[in-house]
């Protein structure tokens, strides 16, 4: 299935809605996806292309064509053929099979099916024959296929409600808003069909918040904005159906502009990795010199001699050229010190790796029905060297499920004494039938009773009433009864839902509102008040406020907001409230709770009614509009009456104790992104030296929630990002990490820690055991060419493999219990460059051990039967025999966690050494290629000598020995943290009691501030307009309640590739915090 | 209802399986270097090493072994090799010696030559196996510079190898007064590899061998073509010549003695090799002083590891001595940083226990 191909830059989008042969003049893509990269012309030319531009692969390209040319071929051409093309044609499958999944994800995708309006009718269309222009019907809960403008909804004033959960995470409907114009189309096809208005709008781009176009229809213009526009990959909610026409379609949407290029993610130990296999081919190239020079001096002084003797006709040599071409024949010998099958052994010990994470079912989360996925095999060893997470708070860190937990009223807190048990106990003997007996229309999931405040309510403290009021009346709820007859409320913010519905327990019942009253039900009496202004919230704010009218005919201002701001408004004559009530508030704050000030201002009819017109004038002009409303609210919304503050308690996510406090002792550093203080981005940075006094966020509660921060510690700094230079720089360094990190924390799961301690610990090893085996093996030229060429891949690799896959260096309960573990692999203490030179050292002494043993003992040697046993090809398979069980024996002594699957490799390899070698070595194979296997009989002969196997012998334990005595050394001398929870381990394998956790003890001192208002700014707007209001039956609640549907893959695909897209994201995420 | 079920079932099958290859909980063994354990495997490795070495060393003692090098000895035969022009020339020499003990047991007569680089990589690939299984003569691919003669016609057999073969003719004779001299049995039968002689090395079929051989050249610095190597044996020519076989077995080292000869233990040399005297007659043909190189001829007993030289056994038993001194070295650090050490880990965990 082809898609058609793209053209030149488009400046601006010109449609006419429902014209296609219009619309095809300007060759806009349709909207046929395709994230597949290749097809099966391309796949084999792009492919190779692909892979020969890898280092390694490029390196090996070189060799074969150095090993053509007879002069230098010092090894024959399959040496390096036959592993080239073993790694090139693993890597060709893999990515052939990915991408014939994105083919099929494609196809998928582009066969769904939509609702078009063609030829007046409504016809079922294929998502990729949707064209620009095109009128599409959409359904409730549909995937939006492409981006477009929204004409009309089954909602009044044609509103539609959309989740962009696959834009940009977030999981809160969002409203969208057709022009009315359009709207009045409604579901009339025919008037629909006959909608000929054009569009002209910017050309496609990757903008997912900002859109800037004009609607020309019936001669008038209308000017059109984001939030007339449905993208691509968002589901429509709540809505039974809209009407949109298609803008951009295909490739050009913005989801699908944001996808780009996958880009390749690279793990330090890939960096470190390209590093060494440089500084290993400086060291190749560096051998090559010096083996040139000396064959140089060789030919000068002996070869010279030698050649007219054995060398018959060839004419006089020159010695330097002959070293110049020695150069060239050493590089390709020796090519193997170049551990092309590293990258290999990486590429499939991460596969198993991410087999692993994604089969735990300790990181399987069984609400959700969802085990743990990782989605990349690229960054897996990463996990264990994190250094920051920066992680979300609401929804990540807490559950978003807020609570009513405590209150302060007039100076009284209420609802005190959670923790204490026997009180708990006490309180839902007393409370609860007071509470039903007094309210019946108490939402019972709401916890929230205080004994006391019942009595104050009942008592009819007119501070409470007040108080309740201000619950009951100021925010953004809408009201419904379900088919029940329950009170239903929708909410747009949990933290909003969970003060009205303590209203609501407590006798003030929020029962409706229409976009010009309110009526409540105040202890079973209904009242209506007039709502006369609606000062809505937003970020600058940190407020709203209503202007109410009550039955008495009293105008009331009502206001809730961040205690920091709404204190500056106070009436000089509430200090002493003012100070109780800050008292309780840092209080409720240290507790963790999320809290408000709550205050009220009486108002004069006249001097409402002024300021009535100024707002009204205001609204009216068009020019700093903004502005002047902004002043005018700041105007009423002063010299206010303190009533009190509510604390709401959004709880920690399971595990975010443990998980916090494991990560700080893991000496990762956190990273809270979280509300704004004066607008500003603030992170928040739990690790480095500054005091904590000054600005405080309900983030560091969670710290103080996690034993983190201590009063007197002084490690918690919070970065406002416009101010500190450095602070960014710092920023944009971590920035990176940002996305998977942000993904892996809020999986909450903590058991990843095991995986994480693995890797990075059996990463080194893997290298380490690379390395030394690649060291070893190949500074000697004396092997079979069929060794050569199978050494890596045949006899060693799968022991390695095995290990690097299947090594615990410590359990899982032990990593979790000693987080310290990280450290080395933070430190990068496990693979460095020192180790790597360490492993240098000891290759270097195990190739002069395998070399020099057998030559000494070869020197002068007869065999047992009188022949002798010095011969080339004795020799080599001497060497060779030898190299295969000094390497297995030292990854044997690598390997510290010994599973059936080690044996099998490790045993199994050293088996297959010797099988190979027999077959090479044998009768049948020489009569064939008598050429090509010239060592008919040597395994045969060789093996049967009781001297070769005694040099064997002795080469194992030469090379072998300092390496256990180096090793028990430094266990002993200077243990690692994982080598004493090893020796632990065996010692406790029988006793094991789980450990207890630490009880938590909260913080409950210092002033702060726990304000914390999830809000949106808009809605007020909404309200007073009554847009959103209807008189029928709505669909369930939006933002609470979510159907569960499968987000398909393609979608995800996307999302994963536009990383920076998303972590950009989640910086603006904080702005609705 | 049924959707609940749906919903369940589907978290169950989403539940990744509880096999312990899955969950990582394979049984295993944790391979720990516990102090005992590995103290205990050096002392147990240097014993071995030890006695493994004090072994090698007396057998290596117990070999009898005579070398004589001849080409200053044959002086003048080796001057006269140093121009090709000569070598239609034969020279002979005589090497008399004396044996002081008699050589019990089997005893083996080698050539030894020094400085001949029989390991370089191009002389080494200088050969064509193909060749001399017999299968396809013509095949003289690899065999640059001998592969072909000045008019074209392949040689046979072809390559640098075996244009280099030893060919020195080495007969020992007993002197067992100043009258009797005997020739000492020799056995030329048994010095090469079962699979070099009937599977590597083949003649190609023909009636008879010279015919075989039609249409190839002897290597240019041969005297005889291939199937006139010995005269005297018929079987012992073409390419399943016995010194021809053994030659053609590389060496990897310039210094390298290949074997000859083995005695034929019969009449006086029943028991071995009697002590008296002796002389080498060697028809004197390989030139080796053009690189600088030297000749000469060993005799040599076995034991039971073979002719073993001192190294493996000094290498053994000074293996055995540094091991052994390693385990007492770490057994003192092991001992004296015992009582010092407080382990991080106890002190983390008293730190945690403090929080």
């Amino acid at each position: 299935m082809f898609c058609s191909k793209k053209k030149s830059l488009e400046v601006e989008r010109i449609v006419k809605a429902n014209d296609r042969e219009h619309n095809e003049k300007f060759q806009y893509a349709d909207n046929c996806i395709h994230t597949s990269k290749y097809n099966i012309l391309t796949f084999l030319p792009i492919n190779l292309f692909e892979q020969f531009q890898r280092v390694a692969n490029a390196y090996f390209l070189f060799l074969l064509i150095l090993q053509l040319i007879p002069e230098i071929s010092s090894l024959t051409w399959f040496t390096t053929m036959v592993p080239l093309v073993l790694v090139i044609t693993m890597t060709a499958v893999k990515d052939a099979t990915d991408d014939y999944f994105r083919h099929k994800s494609d196809n998928q995708v582009n066969n769904r099916l939509s609702e078009v309006l063609i030829d007046s009718k409504l016809q079922n269309e294929k998502w990729m024959n949707v064209k620009v222009g095109d009128i599409v019907k959409l359904e409730n809960n549909q995937f939006v296929a492409a981006d477009l403008l929204l004409l009309s909804s089954s909602e009044p004033h044609g509103l539609c409600y959309i989740e962009t959960a696959e834009l940009d995470g977030e999981t809160n409907l969002k409203v969208r808003h057709a022009l009315s114009v359009t709207s009045e189309l409604g579901a009339d096809i025919s008037r629909l069909a006959k909608f000929d208005g054009t569009v002209v709008c910017e050309a496609p781009n990757n903008k997912l918040d900002k859109f800037t176009g004009v609607l020309s229809w019936k001669d008038s213009k209308h000017s059109l904005n984001n939030e007339k526009i449905i993208l691509r990959g968002c589901i429509l909610r709540n809505t039974s159906w809209c009407f949109g026409m298609v803008i951009f379609a295909g490739p050009d949407t913005k989801l699908m502009q944001n996808s780009g290029k996958t880009k390749f993610k690279r793990t330090s130990i890939d960096r470190l990795m390209n590093t060494l296999v440089l500084w290993i081919f400086g060291f190749l190239v560096c051998m090559g010199v010096i083996l040139a020079i000396g064959n140089s001096i060789w030919e000068n002084q002996v070869g010279d001699q030698f050649r007219t003797f054995l060398f018959w006709n060839e004419g006089e040599k020159n010695s330097v050229f002959s070293g110049f071409l020695t150069f060239w024949s050493y590089i390709i010998i020796l090519n193997t010190v170049v551990p092309i099958s590293l990258y290999v052994s990486m590429e499939v010990i991460r596969l198993g790796h991410s087999y692993f994470i994604n089969w735990d079912r300790k990181m399987y989360y069984p609400e959700k029905a969802t085990p743990a996925e990782a989605r990349t095999t690229t960054l897996n060893e990463e996990l264990g060297q994190i250094e920051y997470i920066f992680s979300d708070k609401t929804g990540t860190l807490t559950e978003n499920i807020m609570t009513f937990k405590k209150c302060s009223i007039n100076g009284k807190i209420y609802g005190e004494a959670d923790d204490d048990m026997g009180q708990k106990t006490d309180m839902t003997k007393k409370n609860k039938p007071v509470d039903f007996a007094v309210n019946p229309q108490a939402d019972r999931t709401c916890q929230f009773s205080d004994h006391r405040l019942m009595e104050s309510i009942k008592l009819g403290d007119s501070k409470v009433y007040e108080f309740l009021r201000v619950l009951a009346l100021c925010h953004t709820v809408m009201s419904e009864e379900n088919s029940a007859g329950q009170l239903i409320y929708q909410v747009q913010s949990p933290d909003e839902g969970a003060l009205v519905t303590a209203a609501r327990n407590l006798g003030f019942i929020f029962k409706s509102r229409t976009s010009e009253t309110i009526t409540i039900e105040e202890l079973g009496t209904l009242v209506t008040y007039q709502l006369l202004a609606f000062l809505d919230f937003n970020n600058i704010r940190k407020r709203m406020s209503v202007i109410v009218r009550n039955p008495e005919g009293q105008i009331k201002l009502y206001s809730k907001g961040a205690d920091t701001i709404l204190f500056e408004k106070l009436h000089p004559s509430n200090e002493d409230l003012l100070t109780l009530t800050t008292d309780h508030l840092s209080e409720f704050a240290g507790e963790g709770l999320r809290t408000l000030a709550i205050a009220y201002r009486d108002l004069d009819d006249k001097y409402f009614k002024e300021w009535h017109k100024m707002l009204e004038d205001a609204n009216a002009l068009i020019d700093e509009r903004d502005e002047r409303v902004a002043g005018l609210y700041e105007e009423i919304e002063r010299d206010l009456m303190l009533l009190g503050a509510t604390a709401v308690e959004d709880k920690l996510q399971e595990g975010v104790i443990e998980t916090v406090t494991n990560l700080s002792l893991a000496n990762i550093k956190i990273w809270v992104l979280t509300g704004d203080k004066q607008g500003q981005r603030v992170a928040q940075h739990w690790s480095s030296t500054l005091d904590t006094s000054g600005l405080l966020e309900t983030a560091i509660n969670i710290g103080y929630a996690c034993n983190m921060l201590t009063d007197d510690m002084n490690d918690v700094f919070i970065i406002s990002g416009n101010t500190a230079v450095e602070v960014r720089e710092e920023l944009r360094k971590a920035k990176e990490n940002l996305f998977e990190q942000n993904r892996s924390f809020s999986n909450g799961h903590v058991v990843f820690e095991k995986q994480q301690m693995e890797l990075d610990s059996v990463v080194e090893e893997t290298i380490t055991g690379d390395y030394a085996l690649i060291i070893n093996g190949h500074s000697l030229t004396v092997y079979d060419q069929w060794f050569i060429t199978l050494f890596n891949i045949v006899y060693t690799s799968l022991p390695v493999l095995a290990m690097g896959i299947f090594d615990q260096d410590v359990d899982d309960q032990n990593s979790m219990d000693y987080p310290q573990l990280y450290e080395p692999g933070q430190l990068n203490l496990l693979f460095n460059k020192r180790k790597f030179f360490i492993c240098m050292a000891h290759g270097i002494y195990t190739s002069l051990a395998l070399f020099f043993i057998p030559y000494g003992a070869f020197y002068n040697v007869a065999g047992d039967d009188g022949q002798h046993v010095a011969d080339y090809q004795s020799f080599a398979v001497t060497m060779a025999t030898s190299l295969v069980i000094v390497v297995s024996v030292q990854i044997a002594l690598d390997t510290s966690y010994w599973t059936v699957i080690n044996h099998v490799f490790i045993w199994g390899s050293v088996a297959t050494y010797f099988s190979i070698l027999f077959t090479m070595h044998s009768n049948g194979i020489f009569g064939i290629f008598p050429n090509q296997f010239p060592f008919v009989g040597n395994a045969r002969h060789s093996l049967a000598q009781k001297c070769i196997w005694l040099v064997i012998l002795l080469t194992t334990v030469a090379s072998v020995m300092p390496v256990v005595a180096f090793r028990f050394l430094k266990v002993d001398l200077c243990p690692a943290l994982s080598d004493q929870i090893r020796r632990r381990q065996k010692a406790q394998k029988k006793a094991k009691p789980s450990r207890s956790r630490r009880p938590q003890t909260r913080r409950s001192s210092s002033r702060r501030s726990g304000y914390a208002f999830a809000h949106q700014e808009g809605y007020g707007e909404l309200i007073t307009s009554g847009k959103n209001m209807r008189a029928k039956n709505p669909p369930p609640t939006p933002g609470l309640e979510k159907t569960l549907y499968n987000s398909t893959s393609w979608i995800e695909n996307l999302c994963k590739k536009t990383t920076d897209t998303v972590s950009s994201f989640s910086l603006d995420k904080t702005v609705k915090l | 209802m049924t959707k609940m079920k749906k919903t369940s079932q589907i978290c169950q099958s989403k539940l990744p399986d509880n096999t312990a290859l899955k969950q990582q909980q394979l049984p295993a063994y944790r391979l720990q270097l516990s102090a005992t354990g590995v103290l205990s495997g050096f002392f147990a490795t240097g014993a071995f090493c030890l006695g493994v070495g004090i072994i090698l060393i007396l057998s290596a003692k117990s070999i009898k072994e005579i070398e004589i090098k001849y080409t200053k000895i044959c002086a003048n035969c080796a001057e006269l090799r140093e121009d090709a022009i000569n070598f239609d020339k034969e020279c002979t020499c005589s090497i008399p010696f004396y044996l002081s003990e008699t050589m019990q047991g089997n005893v083996y007569l080698y050539y030894k030559l020094y400085g001949f680089y029989q390991n370089l990589y191009r002389y080494i690939l200088s050969r064509s196996n193909s060749q001399l299984v017999g299968t396809d003569l013509k095949d003289v691919g690899n065999c640059a510079p001998f592969s072909k003669s000045h008019n074209g016609t392949p040689i046979a057999p072809c390559g640098a190898i075996a244009n280099s073969i030893f060919n020195d003719t080495i007969i020992l004779s007993y002197n067992l007064n100043s009258s009797i001299h005997m020739e000492v049995p020799m056995l030329r039968s048994g010095i090469t590899w079962w699979t070099d002689k009937y599977v590597k090395f083949r003649n190609p079929s023909a009636i008879n061998l010279s015919s075989a051989f039609t249409g190839t050249a002897k290597p240019p610095y041969w005297s005889k073509p291939v199937y006139e190597l010995d005269l005297e044996d018929t079987e012992n020519n073409g390419f399943l010549n016995d010194d021809f076989i053994v030659w053609m077995r590389t060496a990897a080292f310039p210094t390298f003695k290949k074997l000859y000869r083995r005695l034929n233990r019969v009449q006086y040399f029943i028991e071995g090799l009697p002590a008296g005297n002796y002389s080498f007659n060697i028809t004197y043909n390989f030139p080796v002083t053009r690189f600088k190189g030297e000749k000469s001829v060993v005799l040599s007993t076995l034991t039971w590891s073979g002719g073993s030289s001192l190294f493996l056994g000094l290498a053994y038993t000074v293996t055995g001595a540094v091991t052994w001194l390693a385990a007492f070295s770490m057994m003192a650090i092991h001992l004296m940083l015992k009582e010092k050490r407080t382990l991080f880990i106890e002190r983390f965990e008293t730190e945690r226990d403090r929080a």
